[in-house]
């Protein structure tokens, strides 16, 4: 029965993400079943979370569950019904050679044993006590937050001001399977592997016009310690890696946008953008960043006001979830003080321990509340550094092949 | 012309080279460690209580010793500050006394006499002590596994 439930939650998971994706790229013509299939589980991890958000502001229960459910299969109906009308076919990319075939292999065992050794391992504490524990507690309470978790300040150790993204995902399964179920539930963090993996291949074999260097790069991720043997990783349902995959995404498509003007491609990349915040509170920083990148390229290319539109849904999220904070009187984040100029001034001395390798994420740490920012630095800064790997192989992966012009 | 393509080729090889040699020596052992399972709900709380207190199936034992505690007040949870053991059960006991209202007191010696001084008994439904052993003066402590004392409100029938 547990195991029905799980199913038929990841099925409604990937119906509405598989309308979203649909619902973009019906235009296409020809949909890649790869792409179609990571995106599916990235836009429907969010579209569902954000359901179970907003419609458990009106209902509990059972009411709630068939009210997301029916969102779910009314975007997969219209996805399906628009791909119809446009004619477009699907596409599975097959590897044509020994070399891609064997890395193909390759990437796909890999992917099977993320799921084998994150079934060999327990939460880790921040997936258990950060994300988790939002996602047990709705489920104790027919599916929403009770106001009192907010402001509770003696759970204040599980920073309730944390977005509900990959809670509300586990909570989605939690529901359908009729149970907390901490084993099954890490299911979702190899998948996010498994999209992030393949998407990595996608963007490098698009962008480069060969697929031998996007299958490496792809092939060598799970060679990342961090990912497998450390804690935040994968295999402790930590979600730093399913924001590296959300920024992998959005920066993927914001590339592939840059080299051509399609509505699919800034579509998407507002769909990820949006859902980085929605993620982890760090994923603001990851916005911003990509905001100013999104701007640097469309300058040139007068495109401004497709991204300032591409924009938007982020806004959306970031504002209504800060309103949403501040209306359940939200018991504040302990880790970092509120950002001031007299704090910073207080505090400059801190600039030369921290120094400036990767200039945002240590500027935090200005504004850490430990006894001993250093640390709080040593505790988190590697975990953070894990949101720009498979981007950081995305760029490995472009510069593996030069352009004739550059190979003299 | 042929010359750059090597290096370029070279280069690359080696610096993956250099990476599978450190990735796999630090990936690979996390392989072979631990066992799948056991395929249960409570799979992590109850891992990290039995590891941390000795408990069975801390998820379902621990709520019902607390469930006899009155409903009124909250649980005090007191941790040893700086000794990351200690705050963490604090905080799985938290986890699991949901929705009891509960309050973390860190404590930076070993007594905690002076935090605990200003408690007035009658106001909490009672005390735990995680990795820590509670002062005399509150009376004789429930031991709950190896580590977890339990001082219940006089108001517990």
């Amino acid at each position: 029965m547990t195991l029905l439930g799980l199913s038929a939650a990841y099925l409604t998971i990937f119906i509405a993400g598989f309308g979203v994706t649909l619902l973009v790229f019906a235009k296409a013509g020809r949909l890649n079943l790869v792409e179609c299939s990571c995106l599916s589980w990235l836009l429907g991890s969010g579209a569902v979370s954000l359901l179970i958000w907003l419609c458990g502001t009106f209902c509990s229960g059972l009411l709630l569950q068939m009210a997301v459910t029916i969102a779910c299969l009314a975007l997969g109906i219209s996805g399906w019904r628009i791909k119809q009308k446009l004619g477009s076919k699907f596409a599975l990319p097959l590897p044509t050679n020994v070399i891609e075939w064997l890395l193909t292999s390759l990437l796909l065992v890999e992917i099977i044993l993320f799921f084998y050794v994150s079934f060999k391992h327990t939460l880790g504490w921040d997936g258990l006590l950060n994300w988790e524990i939002k996602a047990r507690y709705a489920f104790l309470s027919g599916g929403v937050i009770p106001g009192s978790y907010y402001s509770d300040p003696g759970r204040a150790f599980s920073h309730p001001e944390y977005p509900l993204g990959i809670p509300f995902t586990e909570l989605w399964l939690y529901l359908w399977m009729g149970e907390p179920h901490q084993f099954w539930v890490k299911t979702i963090f190899p998948l996010f592997y498994a999209a992030g993996a393949l998407l990595l291949a996608l963007f490098v074999t698009r962008l480069s016009t060969k697929r031998w260097p996007g299958l490496i790069v792809a092939t060598l991720l799970a060679f990342v310690p961090f990912l497998s043997a450390s804690p935040g990783g994968i295999i402790v349902g930590y979600v730093d890696f399913p924001m590296s995959v959300f920024y992998l995404a959005a920066l993927g498509y914001l590339l592939c946008w840059y080299r051509e003007d399609t509505v699919s491609n800034i579509s998407i990349f507002a769909g990820c953008l949006a859902l980085l915040p929605w993620i982890k509170s760090e994923g603001v920083i990851l916005w911003v960043l990509l905001v100013f990148f999104g701007l640097c390229l469309s300058l040139p290319k007068h495109r401004t006001r497709q991204l300032t539109l591409a924009l938007l849904p982020g806004l959306f999220v970031v504002v209504g979830w800060r309103l949403y904070l501040r209306l359940m009187h939200t018991f504040p984040p302990s880790d970092f003080a509120h950002p001031s100029f007299s704090l910073l001034h207080h505090n400059l001395g801190r600039l030369a321990d921290i120094g400036l390798p990767i200039v945002l994420y240590p500027l935090s740490y200005v504004f850490s509340t430990w006894p001993s920012y250093t640390a709080h630095m040593t505790s988190s800064l590697p975990r953070l550094l894990l949101h720009v790997v498979p981007a950081g192989w995305l760029a490995i992966g472009l510069a593996l092949t030069q352009p004739k012009g550059q190979v003299r | 012309m042929q010359f750059r393509l090597y290096i370029h080729i070279g280069l690359w090889c080696a610096l993956f080279a250099v990476f599978f040699a450190f990735g796999i020596r630090i990936a690979g052992p996390a392989l072979v460690e631990n066992h799948i399972g056991p395929v249960e709900v409570n799979r992590s709380i109850d891992a990290y209580i039995l590891a941390l207190s000795g408990i069975e199936h801390g998820s379902e034992k621990l709520p019902d010793v607390f469930g006899r505690l009155p409903k009124a007040g909250p649980l005090i949870i007191v941790v040893r500050k700086d000794n990351s053991q200690s705050e963490f059960l604090g905080m799985m006991i938290g986890y699991i006394s949901w929705p009891r209202e509960i309050k973390l007191i860190k404590v930076a010696t070993p007594t905690a006499e002076k935090e605990l001084a200003g408690i007035n008994p009658d106001s909490i439904s009672g005390l735990v002590f995680c990795l820590m052993d509670p002062p005399a003066w509150l009376g004789k402590p429930i031991r709950l596994g190896s580590s977890i004392f339990l001082v219940p409100s006089p108001k517990t029938g």
